[in-house]
Protein backbone atom coordinates (compact mmCIF):
# COMPACT_ATOMS: atom_id res chain seq x y z
CA UNK A 1 0.00 0.00 0.00
CA UNK A 2 2.62 2.31 1.17
CA UNK A 3 4.63 1.59 -1.88
CA UNK A 4 1.80 2.33 -4.30
CA UNK A 5 0.84 5.42 -2.86
CA UNK A 6 4.31 6.80 -2.77
CA UNK A 7 4.53 5.77 -6.57
CA UNK A 8 1.57 7.89 -6.96
CA UNK A 9 2.68 10.27 -5.26
CA UNK A 10 5.56 11.04 -7.43
CA UNK A 11 3.69 10.62 -10.35
CA UNK A 12 1.31 13.38 -9.09
CA UNK A 13 4.94 15.80 -8.74
CA UNK A 14 5.82 15.00 -11.88
CA UNK A 15 2.20 16.19 -12.91
CA UNK A 16 1.39 18.98 -11.36
CA UNK A 17 4.43 20.95 -10.97
CA UNK A 18 2.90 23.91 -8.89
CA UNK A 19 2.85 24.98 -5.52
CA UNK A 20 -0.74 23.90 -4.17
CA UNK A 21 0.57 20.36 -4.84
CA UNK A 22 3.22 20.34 -3.19
CA UNK A 23 2.48 19.12 0.34
CA UNK A 24 1.76 15.38 1.17
CA UNK A 25 -1.72 16.25 2.85
CA UNK A 26 -2.86 18.45 -0.36
CA UNK A 27 -1.47 15.17 -3.14
CA UNK A 28 -3.27 12.93 -0.14
CA UNK A 29 -6.03 15.60 -0.80
CA UNK A 30 -6.69 15.39 -4.02
CA UNK A 31 -6.16 11.93 -4.93
CA UNK A 32 -9.17 11.47 -2.03
CA UNK A 33 -11.18 13.34 -4.03
CA UNK A 34 -10.74 12.33 -7.45
CA UNK A 35 -11.59 8.78 -6.21
CA UNK A 36 -14.60 9.34 -3.89
CA UNK A 37 -16.37 12.06 -6.28
CA UNK A 38 -16.29 10.19 -9.48
CA UNK A 39 -17.66 7.28 -7.38
CA UNK A 40 -20.76 9.49 -5.68
CA UNK A 41 -21.36 11.25 -9.14
CA UNK A 42 -21.89 7.72 -10.80
CA UNK A 43 -24.11 6.58 -8.37
CA UNK A 44 -25.82 9.77 -8.32
CA UNK A 45 -27.45 9.32 -11.92
CA UNK A 46 -29.81 6.82 -11.31
CA UNK A 47 -30.19 8.14 -7.79
CA UNK A 48 -31.79 11.52 -9.54
CA UNK A 49 -33.53 9.63 -11.42
CA UNK A 50 -35.38 7.65 -8.44
CA UNK A 51 -35.93 10.78 -6.77
CA UNK A 52 -33.89 9.90 -4.31
CA UNK A 53 -31.85 12.84 -3.08
CA UNK A 54 -33.54 13.20 0.12
CA UNK A 55 -33.03 9.20 0.81
CA UNK A 56 -29.19 10.19 0.34
CA UNK A 57 -29.81 13.45 2.80
CA UNK A 58 -30.95 10.77 5.02
CA UNK A 59 -28.44 8.43 5.15
CA UNK A 60 -25.50 11.62 5.09
CA UNK A 61 -27.38 12.66 8.27
CA UNK A 62 -27.79 9.43 10.15
CA UNK A 63 -23.94 8.98 9.51
CA UNK A 64 -23.61 11.29 12.24
CA UNK A 65 -24.78 9.03 15.30
CA UNK A 66 -22.49 6.34 12.84
CA UNK A 67 -19.77 8.68 14.33
CA UNK A 68 -21.34 9.26 17.49
CA UNK A 69 -21.81 5.42 17.93
CA UNK A 70 -18.04 4.36 16.93
CA UNK A 71 -16.56 7.23 19.75
CA UNK A 72 -18.83 5.36 22.21
CA UNK A 73 -18.20 1.89 21.51
CA UNK A 74 -14.55 2.52 21.05
CA UNK A 75 -14.46 1.17 17.57
CA UNK A 76 -13.12 3.45 14.34
CA UNK A 77 -16.32 5.72 13.21
CA UNK A 78 -16.02 4.91 9.66
CA UNK A 79 -16.35 1.30 10.03
CA UNK A 80 -19.59 2.45 12.50
CA UNK A 81 -20.52 5.14 10.01
CA UNK A 82 -20.66 2.89 7.44
CA UNK A 83 -22.22 0.45 9.26
CA UNK A 84 -24.99 2.69 10.56
CA UNK A 85 -25.66 4.15 7.32
CA UNK A 86 -26.16 0.53 5.60
CA UNK A 87 -28.61 -0.27 8.03
CA UNK A 88 -30.15 2.79 8.01
CA UNK A 89 -30.96 2.66 4.26
CA UNK A 90 -31.69 -1.71 3.80
CA UNK A 91 -34.09 -0.76 7.06
CA UNK A 92 -36.01 2.15 4.92
CA UNK A 93 -36.09 0.05 1.45
CA UNK A 94 -37.88 -2.76 3.27
CA UNK A 95 -39.87 -0.55 5.17
CA UNK A 96 -41.13 1.23 2.06
CA UNK A 97 -42.27 -1.67 0.19
CA UNK A 98 -44.48 -3.14 3.37
CA UNK A 99 -46.68 0.19 3.56
CA UNK A 100 -49.15 2.32 2.20
CA UNK A 101 -46.84 5.41 3.09
CA UNK A 102 -44.75 7.83 0.69
CA UNK A 103 -41.18 7.40 0.67
CA UNK A 104 -40.49 10.74 1.87
CA UNK A 105 -42.34 10.10 5.17
CA UNK A 106 -40.81 6.83 5.63
CA UNK A 107 -37.44 8.26 5.04
CA UNK A 108 -38.39 11.35 7.11
CA UNK A 109 -39.38 9.10 10.15
CA UNK A 110 -36.25 7.32 10.05
CA UNK A 111 -33.79 10.48 9.28
CA UNK A 112 -35.68 12.26 12.70
CA UNK A 113 -35.44 8.63 14.67
CA UNK A 114 -31.41 8.37 13.78
CA UNK A 115 -30.28 11.79 14.47
CA UNK A 116 -32.38 12.30 17.64
CA UNK A 117 -30.46 9.07 18.48
CA UNK A 118 -27.05 10.83 17.84
CA UNK A 119 -27.72 13.46 20.14
CA UNK A 120 -28.86 11.66 22.97
CA UNK A 121 -25.63 9.89 22.69
CA UNK A 122 -23.37 13.56 22.26
CA UNK A 123 -25.32 15.08 24.80
CA UNK A 124 -24.52 12.38 26.85
CA UNK A 125 -20.71 12.18 26.05
CA UNK A 126 -19.90 15.71 26.77
CA UNK A 127 -16.22 15.51 25.01
CA UNK A 128 -17.61 14.29 21.82
CA UNK A 129 -18.60 17.73 19.99
CA UNK A 130 -14.82 18.35 18.75
CA UNK A 131 -14.38 14.44 17.33
CA UNK A 132 -18.21 15.39 15.37
CA UNK A 133 -17.06 18.84 13.87
CA UNK A 134 -14.61 17.05 11.09
CA UNK A 135 -17.73 15.01 10.24
CA UNK A 136 -19.99 17.83 9.88
CA UNK A 137 -17.88 19.89 7.65
CA UNK A 138 -15.08 17.10 6.29
CA UNK A 139 -11.77 17.58 6.00
CA UNK A 140 -9.77 16.19 2.82
CA UNK A 141 -6.91 17.64 4.01
CA UNK A 142 -6.60 15.18 6.85
CA UNK A 143 -7.29 11.77 5.22
CA UNK A 144 -5.15 9.41 5.91
CA UNK A 145 -3.59 6.74 3.93
CA UNK A 146 -5.41 3.72 5.25
CA UNK A 147 -8.54 6.08 4.63
CA UNK A 148 -7.29 6.61 0.83
CA UNK A 149 -7.14 2.62 0.15
CA UNK A 150 -10.74 3.00 1.36
CA UNK A 151 -11.62 5.04 -1.13
CA UNK A 152 -9.75 3.30 -3.79
CA UNK A 153 -11.23 -0.15 -2.79
CA UNK A 154 -15.35 2.04 -2.89
CA UNK A 155 -14.74 3.41 -6.13
CA UNK A 156 -13.31 -0.14 -7.40
CA UNK A 157 -16.68 -1.43 -5.45
CA UNK A 158 -19.13 1.17 -7.30
CA UNK A 159 -17.47 0.48 -10.86
CA UNK A 160 -17.84 -3.39 -10.53
CA UNK A 161 -21.28 -2.66 -8.88
CA UNK A 162 -22.68 -0.52 -11.96
CA UNK A 163 -20.84 -2.43 -14.53
CA UNK A 164 -23.25 -5.31 -13.64
CA UNK A 165 -26.70 -3.46 -12.75
CA UNK A 166 -26.64 -0.63 -14.35
CA UNK A 167 -29.28 -1.78 -17.11
CA UNK A 168 -31.68 -2.66 -14.57
CA UNK A 169 -31.20 0.24 -12.17
CA UNK A 170 -32.28 2.65 -14.63
CA UNK A 171 -35.00 0.06 -16.09
CA UNK A 172 -36.59 -0.23 -12.76
CA UNK A 173 -36.74 3.48 -12.52
CA UNK A 174 -39.08 3.91 -15.52
CA UNK A 175 -41.63 1.48 -14.51
CA UNK A 176 -41.22 -1.60 -11.71
CA UNK A 177 -43.50 -4.12 -12.79
CA UNK A 178 -42.59 -3.55 -17.00
CA UNK A 179 -38.96 -3.84 -15.41
CA UNK A 180 -40.15 -7.32 -13.46
CA UNK A 181 -41.03 -8.75 -16.68
CA UNK A 182 -38.04 -7.71 -18.32
CA UNK A 183 -36.12 -10.22 -15.71
CA UNK A 184 -35.12 -7.29 -12.96
CA UNK A 185 -35.41 -8.74 -10.07
CA UNK A 186 -36.67 -6.00 -8.13
CA UNK A 187 -36.06 -6.30 -4.37
CA UNK A 188 -32.16 -7.42 -4.84
CA UNK A 189 -31.60 -4.18 -7.32
CA UNK A 190 -33.23 -2.17 -4.63
CA UNK A 191 -31.43 -2.98 -1.38
CA UNK A 192 -28.21 -3.43 -3.29
CA UNK A 193 -28.63 -0.40 -4.85
CA UNK A 194 -29.57 1.35 -1.36
CA UNK A 195 -26.48 -0.19 0.34
CA UNK A 196 -23.98 0.78 -2.48
CA UNK A 197 -25.82 4.29 -1.75
CA UNK A 198 -25.32 4.36 2.02
CA UNK A 199 -21.52 3.12 1.28
CA UNK A 200 -20.62 6.16 -0.92
CA UNK A 201 -22.14 8.87 1.11
CA UNK A 202 -20.66 7.54 4.30
CA UNK A 203 -17.17 7.61 2.54
CA UNK A 204 -18.00 10.62 1.09
CA UNK A 205 -18.81 12.56 4.64
CA UNK A 206 -14.71 12.32 4.79
CA UNK A 207 -14.41 14.66 2.10
CA UNK A 208 -17.00 17.28 2.49
CA UNK A 209 -18.87 16.68 5.61
CA UNK A 210 -22.33 15.78 6.45
CA UNK A 211 -24.73 18.75 6.11
CA UNK A 212 -22.79 18.72 1.83
CA UNK A 213 -22.82 15.04 1.18
CA UNK A 214 -25.56 14.90 -0.89
CA UNK A 215 -24.58 17.56 -3.57
CA UNK A 216 -21.54 15.26 -4.42
CA UNK A 217 -23.79 13.16 -5.39
CA UNK A 218 -26.70 15.68 -6.79
CA UNK A 219 -25.17 18.68 -8.66
CA UNK A 220 -23.05 16.63 -10.72
CA UNK A 221 -25.94 14.36 -12.20
CA UNK A 222 -28.29 17.36 -12.10
CA UNK A 223 -25.72 18.98 -14.21
CA UNK A 224 -25.67 16.30 -16.62
CA UNK A 225 -28.93 16.31 -17.45
CA UNK A 226 -28.68 19.78 -18.51
CA UNK A 227 -25.99 19.22 -21.43
CA UNK A 228 -26.70 15.10 -21.95
CA UNK A 229 -29.75 13.74 -24.42
CA UNK A 230 -28.86 10.02 -23.78
CA UNK A 231 -28.02 7.60 -20.86
CA UNK A 232 -24.41 7.20 -21.75
CA UNK A 233 -23.63 11.02 -21.90
CA UNK A 234 -25.41 11.71 -18.52
CA UNK A 235 -22.84 8.80 -17.06
CA UNK A 236 -19.79 10.63 -18.14
CA UNK A 237 -20.59 14.07 -18.07
CA UNK A 238 -22.13 13.47 -14.51
CA UNK A 239 -18.34 12.03 -13.46
CA UNK A 240 -16.34 14.05 -15.64
CA UNK A 241 -18.12 17.16 -14.20
CA UNK A 242 -17.51 15.21 -10.77
CA UNK A 243 -13.46 14.99 -11.20
CA UNK A 244 -13.34 18.81 -12.91
CA UNK A 245 -15.12 20.34 -9.66
CA UNK A 246 -12.89 17.58 -7.19
CA UNK A 247 -9.44 19.19 -8.60
CA UNK A 248 -11.16 23.08 -9.66
CA UNK A 249 -12.55 23.11 -5.37
CA UNK A 250 -9.22 21.82 -4.18
CA UNK A 251 -7.06 24.37 -6.16
CA UNK A 252 -9.84 27.16 -5.18
CA UNK A 253 -9.33 26.41 -1.57
CA UNK A 254 -5.90 26.27 -1.79
CA UNK A 255 -5.75 29.66 -3.10
CA UNK A 256 -8.53 31.30 -1.56
CA UNK A 257 -7.85 29.55 1.91
CA UNK A 258 -11.28 28.40 2.03
CA UNK A 259 -12.71 25.36 3.41
CA UNK A 260 -11.86 23.00 0.67
CA UNK A 261 -14.96 20.08 1.01
CA UNK A 262 -17.09 23.48 1.22
CA UNK A 263 -15.06 25.02 -2.07
CA UNK A 264 -15.64 21.69 -4.08
CA UNK A 265 -19.15 22.25 -3.55
CA UNK A 266 -19.12 25.05 -4.87
CA UNK A 267 -17.02 24.08 -7.77
CA UNK A 268 -19.95 21.95 -8.91
CA UNK A 269 -22.81 24.37 -8.18
CA UNK A 270 -21.25 26.78 -11.18
CA UNK A 271 -20.99 23.79 -13.01
CA UNK A 272 -24.86 23.61 -12.62
CA UNK A 273 -24.87 27.14 -13.51
CA UNK A 274 -22.87 26.94 -16.27
CA UNK A 275 -24.85 23.76 -18.07
CA UNK A 276 -28.09 25.25 -17.18
CA UNK A 277 -27.31 28.44 -18.86
CA UNK A 278 -25.92 26.45 -21.91
CA UNK A 279 -28.81 24.94 -21.91
CA UNK A 280 -31.19 28.04 -22.05
CA UNK A 281 -29.01 29.25 -24.56
CA UNK A 282 -29.86 25.75 -26.64
CA UNK A 283 -33.57 25.95 -26.30
CA UNK A 284 -33.53 29.63 -27.24
CA UNK A 285 -30.74 29.79 -30.40
CA UNK B 1 -55.21 -22.53 -34.31
CA UNK B 2 -55.05 -26.05 -33.57
CA UNK B 3 -57.99 -25.91 -31.21
CA UNK B 4 -56.96 -29.62 -29.03
CA UNK B 5 -52.89 -29.10 -29.07
CA UNK B 6 -53.80 -25.44 -26.87
CA UNK B 7 -53.82 -25.22 -23.08
CA UNK B 8 -55.19 -22.67 -21.32
CA UNK B 9 -51.86 -20.45 -20.90
CA UNK B 10 -52.88 -18.81 -17.56
CA UNK B 11 -55.17 -20.21 -15.02
CA UNK B 12 -56.32 -18.57 -11.91
CA UNK B 13 -57.46 -20.06 -8.94
CA UNK B 14 -58.77 -19.25 -5.82
CA UNK B 15 -57.21 -15.38 -5.52
CA UNK B 16 -57.15 -13.32 -2.77
CA UNK B 17 -54.97 -10.53 -2.74
CA UNK B 18 -54.85 -8.15 0.97
CA UNK B 19 -53.98 -4.70 1.09
CA UNK B 20 -53.55 -2.42 4.30
CA UNK B 21 -55.87 -5.30 5.75
CA UNK B 22 -58.58 -4.93 2.89
CA UNK B 23 -59.56 -7.38 0.66
CA UNK B 24 -58.95 -5.92 -2.69
CA UNK B 25 -59.89 -9.24 -4.54
CA UNK B 26 -61.68 -12.39 -3.37
CA UNK B 27 -61.78 -15.76 -4.54
CA UNK B 28 -61.04 -15.11 -8.34
CA UNK B 29 -61.39 -17.81 -10.31
CA UNK B 30 -60.31 -17.28 -14.12
CA UNK B 31 -58.39 -18.26 -17.32
CA UNK B 32 -56.91 -17.13 -19.94
CA UNK B 33 -57.07 -19.33 -22.38
CA UNK B 34 -54.31 -19.38 -25.35
CA UNK B 35 -54.27 -17.27 -28.34
CA UNK B 36 -57.37 -15.28 -27.58
CA UNK B 37 -58.29 -11.82 -26.26
CA UNK B 38 -58.90 -11.47 -23.09
CA UNK B 39 -60.90 -8.77 -21.79
CA UNK B 40 -60.96 -8.04 -18.04
CA UNK B 41 -63.20 -5.15 -17.41
CA UNK B 42 -65.05 -3.34 -14.28
CA UNK B 43 -65.61 -0.31 -12.35
CA UNK B 44 -62.55 1.70 -11.11
CA UNK B 45 -61.71 0.27 -7.96
CA UNK B 46 -62.75 -3.24 -9.16
CA UNK B 47 -59.44 -4.53 -8.62
CA UNK B 48 -58.27 -4.34 -12.58
CA UNK B 49 -54.56 -3.36 -11.66
CA UNK B 50 -54.11 -5.01 -8.68
CA UNK B 51 -54.68 -8.37 -10.89
CA UNK B 52 -52.36 -7.35 -13.20
CA UNK B 53 -49.79 -7.17 -10.47
CA UNK B 54 -50.67 -10.57 -9.24
CA UNK B 55 -50.07 -12.15 -12.20
CA UNK B 56 -46.88 -9.88 -12.52
CA UNK B 57 -45.67 -11.45 -8.85
CA UNK B 58 -45.43 -7.38 -7.67
CA UNK B 59 -48.21 -8.21 -4.99
CA UNK B 60 -48.24 -10.79 -2.44
CA UNK B 61 -51.48 -13.25 -2.81
CA UNK B 62 -53.02 -16.21 -2.08
CA UNK B 63 -54.28 -19.06 -4.38
CA UNK B 64 -52.94 -20.04 -7.61
CA UNK B 65 -52.05 -18.44 -10.73
CA UNK B 66 -50.95 -21.61 -13.08
CA UNK B 67 -48.57 -20.72 -16.34
CA UNK B 68 -49.57 -23.46 -18.91
CA UNK B 69 -47.47 -23.58 -21.94
CA UNK B 70 -48.80 -24.85 -25.15
CA UNK B 71 -46.12 -27.66 -26.38
CA UNK B 72 -45.98 -25.96 -29.98
CA UNK B 73 -44.72 -22.89 -27.97
CA UNK B 74 -41.82 -25.24 -26.61
CA UNK B 75 -40.87 -25.84 -23.05
CA UNK B 76 -39.96 -23.21 -20.04
CA UNK B 77 -42.42 -20.69 -18.04
CA UNK B 78 -43.64 -18.56 -20.42
CA UNK B 79 -42.65 -15.04 -21.09
CA UNK B 80 -45.01 -12.21 -19.90
CA UNK B 81 -45.31 -8.57 -21.26
CA UNK B 82 -46.84 -5.87 -20.03
CA UNK B 83 -47.90 -2.62 -21.27
CA UNK B 84 -48.79 -0.42 -18.05
CA UNK B 85 -50.72 2.17 -18.04
CA UNK B 86 -49.54 5.35 -16.77
CA UNK B 87 -45.27 5.57 -16.87
CA UNK B 88 -44.90 7.70 -13.37
CA UNK B 89 -40.96 8.13 -14.12
CA UNK B 90 -39.29 11.32 -14.13
CA UNK B 91 -39.87 13.11 -17.96
CA UNK B 92 -36.80 14.74 -17.62
CA UNK B 93 -34.34 11.63 -17.29
CA UNK B 94 -31.63 11.89 -20.00
CA UNK B 95 -32.91 8.94 -21.53
CA UNK B 96 -33.48 7.37 -25.32
CA UNK B 97 -36.34 5.21 -26.66
CA UNK B 98 -32.81 3.53 -27.93
CA UNK B 99 -31.31 3.76 -24.64
CA UNK B 100 -35.04 2.43 -23.14
CA UNK B 101 -34.63 -0.83 -25.78
CA UNK B 102 -30.80 -1.37 -24.69
CA UNK B 103 -31.43 -1.63 -20.98
CA UNK B 104 -32.57 -5.50 -21.44
CA UNK B 105 -30.99 -6.18 -24.84
CA UNK B 106 -27.79 -6.05 -23.52
CA UNK B 107 -25.25 -7.21 -20.83
CA UNK B 108 -23.19 -3.99 -21.37
CA UNK B 109 -23.85 -0.98 -19.51
CA UNK B 110 -25.53 1.53 -21.47
CA UNK B 111 -22.76 4.06 -19.84
CA UNK B 112 -20.32 2.32 -21.98
CA UNK B 113 -22.60 2.16 -24.98
CA UNK B 114 -25.25 0.75 -27.11
CA UNK B 115 -24.14 -2.62 -29.15
CA UNK B 116 -24.78 -2.85 -32.80
CA UNK B 117 -27.05 -6.01 -32.31
CA UNK B 118 -28.88 -3.80 -29.34
CA UNK B 119 -29.74 -1.03 -32.03
CA UNK B 120 -30.23 -3.25 -34.80
CA UNK B 121 -32.94 -5.37 -32.75
CA UNK B 122 -34.64 -1.97 -31.24
CA UNK B 123 -35.15 -0.68 -34.74
CA UNK B 124 -36.38 -3.87 -35.79
CA UNK B 125 -38.69 -3.89 -32.94
CA UNK B 126 -40.00 -0.10 -33.50
CA UNK B 127 -40.57 -0.26 -37.53
CA UNK B 128 -43.17 -3.30 -36.76
CA UNK B 129 -44.80 -1.19 -34.11
CA UNK B 130 -44.95 1.70 -36.84
CA UNK B 131 -42.46 4.40 -35.03
CA UNK B 132 -38.79 3.57 -36.32
CA UNK B 133 -38.82 7.75 -36.14
CA UNK B 134 -38.67 7.25 -32.53
CA UNK B 135 -35.49 5.98 -32.06
CA UNK B 136 -33.44 8.62 -31.11
CA UNK B 137 -36.28 10.54 -29.33
CA UNK B 138 -36.06 11.18 -25.58
CA UNK B 139 -38.46 8.91 -23.93
CA UNK B 140 -39.92 11.67 -21.37
CA UNK B 141 -40.83 13.76 -24.71
CA UNK B 142 -43.20 11.25 -25.97
CA UNK B 143 -46.71 11.49 -26.46
CA UNK B 144 -49.29 9.24 -24.77
CA UNK B 145 -49.81 7.65 -27.62
CA UNK B 146 -45.67 7.66 -28.76
CA UNK B 147 -44.81 6.28 -25.59
CA UNK B 148 -48.03 3.41 -25.96
CA UNK B 149 -46.58 2.23 -29.04
CA UNK B 150 -42.78 2.21 -27.69
CA UNK B 151 -43.52 0.31 -24.60
CA UNK B 152 -45.61 -2.32 -26.74
CA UNK B 153 -42.91 -2.59 -28.77
CA UNK B 154 -41.00 -3.39 -26.35
CA UNK B 155 -43.31 -6.05 -25.32
CA UNK B 156 -43.43 -7.78 -28.44
CA UNK B 157 -39.86 -7.84 -28.66
CA UNK B 158 -39.21 -10.75 -27.02
CA UNK B 159 -42.05 -12.72 -28.35
CA UNK B 160 -44.22 -12.97 -24.86
CA UNK B 161 -46.58 -15.93 -24.55
CA UNK B 162 -48.87 -13.90 -22.59
CA UNK B 163 -49.41 -10.69 -23.13
CA UNK B 164 -51.14 -8.13 -20.03
CA UNK B 165 -52.27 -4.54 -21.76
CA UNK B 166 -53.55 -2.01 -18.85
CA UNK B 167 -56.20 0.38 -20.42
CA UNK B 168 -54.18 0.62 -23.90
CA UNK B 169 -56.88 3.45 -25.53
CA UNK B 170 -56.68 5.67 -22.25
CA UNK B 171 -54.29 8.85 -22.56
CA UNK B 172 -54.68 8.45 -26.27
CA UNK B 173 -57.11 10.42 -28.27
CA UNK B 174 -60.28 8.87 -30.09
CA UNK B 175 -58.51 8.25 -33.65
CA UNK B 176 -55.22 6.71 -32.00
CA UNK B 177 -56.87 4.87 -30.02
CA UNK B 178 -58.95 2.80 -33.09
CA UNK B 179 -55.35 2.69 -34.97
CA UNK B 180 -53.75 1.06 -31.84
CA UNK B 181 -56.66 -1.31 -31.78
CA UNK B 182 -56.27 -2.27 -35.26
CA UNK B 183 -52.66 -2.36 -35.47
CA UNK B 184 -53.15 -4.80 -32.01
CA UNK B 185 -55.54 -7.13 -33.33
CA UNK B 186 -53.25 -7.47 -36.94
CA UNK B 187 -50.07 -7.71 -34.48
CA UNK B 188 -52.29 -10.74 -32.68
CA UNK B 189 -53.41 -12.63 -35.90
CA UNK B 190 -49.64 -12.71 -36.62
CA UNK B 191 -48.32 -14.15 -33.74
CA UNK B 192 -51.02 -15.62 -31.48
CA UNK B 193 -49.89 -14.57 -27.74
CA UNK B 194 -52.74 -14.64 -25.24
CA UNK B 195 -54.07 -11.06 -24.81
CA UNK B 196 -55.24 -10.06 -21.46
CA UNK B 197 -56.99 -6.93 -22.29
CA UNK B 198 -57.78 -4.11 -19.46
CA UNK B 199 -60.52 -1.87 -20.60
CA UNK B 200 -63.17 0.69 -19.85
CA UNK B 201 -64.44 1.24 -23.55
CA UNK B 202 -66.70 -1.30 -23.79
CA UNK B 203 -66.90 -0.70 -27.29
CA UNK B 204 -63.03 -1.80 -27.62
CA UNK B 205 -64.00 -4.75 -25.82
CA UNK B 206 -67.09 -6.03 -28.36
CA UNK B 207 -65.08 -5.16 -31.21
CA UNK B 208 -61.69 -6.93 -29.96
CA UNK B 209 -62.26 -9.76 -27.12
CA UNK B 210 -63.37 -13.06 -27.46
CA UNK B 211 -63.97 -13.58 -24.02
CA UNK B 212 -64.44 -10.97 -21.01
CA UNK B 213 -64.38 -11.43 -17.38
CA UNK B 214 -65.99 -8.87 -15.45
CA UNK B 215 -65.00 -8.05 -11.81
CA UNK B 216 -65.62 -6.33 -9.28
CA UNK B 217 -63.53 -7.17 -6.25
CA UNK B 218 -64.51 -10.43 -7.45
CA UNK B 219 -66.05 -12.09 -10.30
CA UNK B 220 -68.87 -10.84 -11.39
CA UNK B 221 -68.98 -12.97 -14.68
CA UNK B 222 -67.03 -14.68 -17.40
CA UNK B 223 -67.37 -15.73 -20.51
CA UNK B 224 -67.97 -15.18 -24.57
CA UNK B 225 -67.94 -11.42 -24.96
CA UNK B 226 -71.40 -11.75 -25.99
CA UNK B 227 -73.12 -13.89 -23.84
CA UNK B 228 -71.44 -11.86 -21.19
CA UNK B 229 -72.32 -7.79 -22.07
CA UNK B 230 -75.70 -7.95 -21.62
CA UNK B 231 -77.51 -4.87 -19.58
CA UNK B 232 -77.83 -6.86 -16.54
CA UNK B 233 -74.73 -7.97 -15.79
CA UNK B 234 -73.68 -4.48 -16.32
CA UNK B 235 -75.92 -3.27 -14.18
CA UNK B 236 -74.79 -5.48 -11.58
CA UNK B 237 -71.14 -4.33 -11.98
CA UNK B 238 -71.55 -0.81 -12.93
CA UNK B 239 -74.65 -0.10 -10.96
CA UNK B 240 -76.45 2.83 -11.20
CA UNK B 241 -73.70 3.89 -13.99
CA UNK B 242 -74.48 1.27 -16.07
CA UNK B 243 -76.87 3.47 -18.61
CA UNK B 244 -73.21 5.10 -19.83
CA UNK B 245 -72.00 1.98 -21.26
CA UNK B 246 -75.12 1.11 -23.16
CA UNK B 247 -74.76 2.84 -26.28
CA UNK B 248 -71.19 1.45 -26.64
CA UNK B 249 -72.46 -1.88 -25.57
CA UNK B 250 -75.11 -1.66 -28.91
CA UNK B 251 -72.48 -0.43 -31.22
CA UNK B 252 -69.86 -3.31 -31.78
CA UNK B 253 -71.60 -6.68 -31.98
CA UNK B 254 -71.16 -7.31 -35.79
CA UNK B 255 -67.03 -7.47 -35.43
CA UNK B 256 -66.44 -9.71 -32.89
CA UNK B 257 -62.94 -10.91 -33.53
CA UNK B 258 -61.77 -13.64 -35.56
CA UNK B 259 -60.58 -15.76 -33.20
CA UNK B 260 -63.90 -16.47 -32.08
CA UNK B 261 -65.61 -18.08 -34.94
CA UNK B 262 -62.71 -20.69 -35.51
CA UNK B 263 -62.78 -21.47 -31.57
CA UNK B 264 -66.72 -21.60 -31.61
Amino acid sequence: MEGILKAVFSAMDALLPFAFAEAGFMKRALLALMLVAPAAAAVGVPLVQFRMAFFSDAIGHSAFTGVALGVVLGVSPTWTMAAFGALVAVAIVLVKGRTDLSTDTVIGVFFSTAIALGIAIISREKGLTRNLQSFLYGDPLAVSDAEIAWMAGLLLLVAVYLLITYNRILLLGIHEGFARTKGVPVRAVEVSFALVTALVVTTAIRTVGILLVTALLVIPAASARNLARGAASAFRISVGIAALSGFTGLVASYYLDTATGATVVLAAAACFALTAAAKGLRRNG
Amino acid sequence: MSGDACHHTLEIRNLTVRKGGREILSGVDADIRCGEVTALIGPNGAGKTTLLQAILGQVPYDGEIRFCRSPEHGEGTPRIGYVPQHLDFDRETPLTVLDFFALSAQRRPVFLGISAAARRSARESLERAGVAHLLDHPLGRLSGGELQRVLFALALRDAPDILLLDEPVSGVDLAGGEQFCEFLSQVHRDSRFSLLLVSHDLSVVTRHADRVICLNRRIVCQGATTEVLTAENLASMYGEDAHLFRHSHADGHGHIHEHRERNG
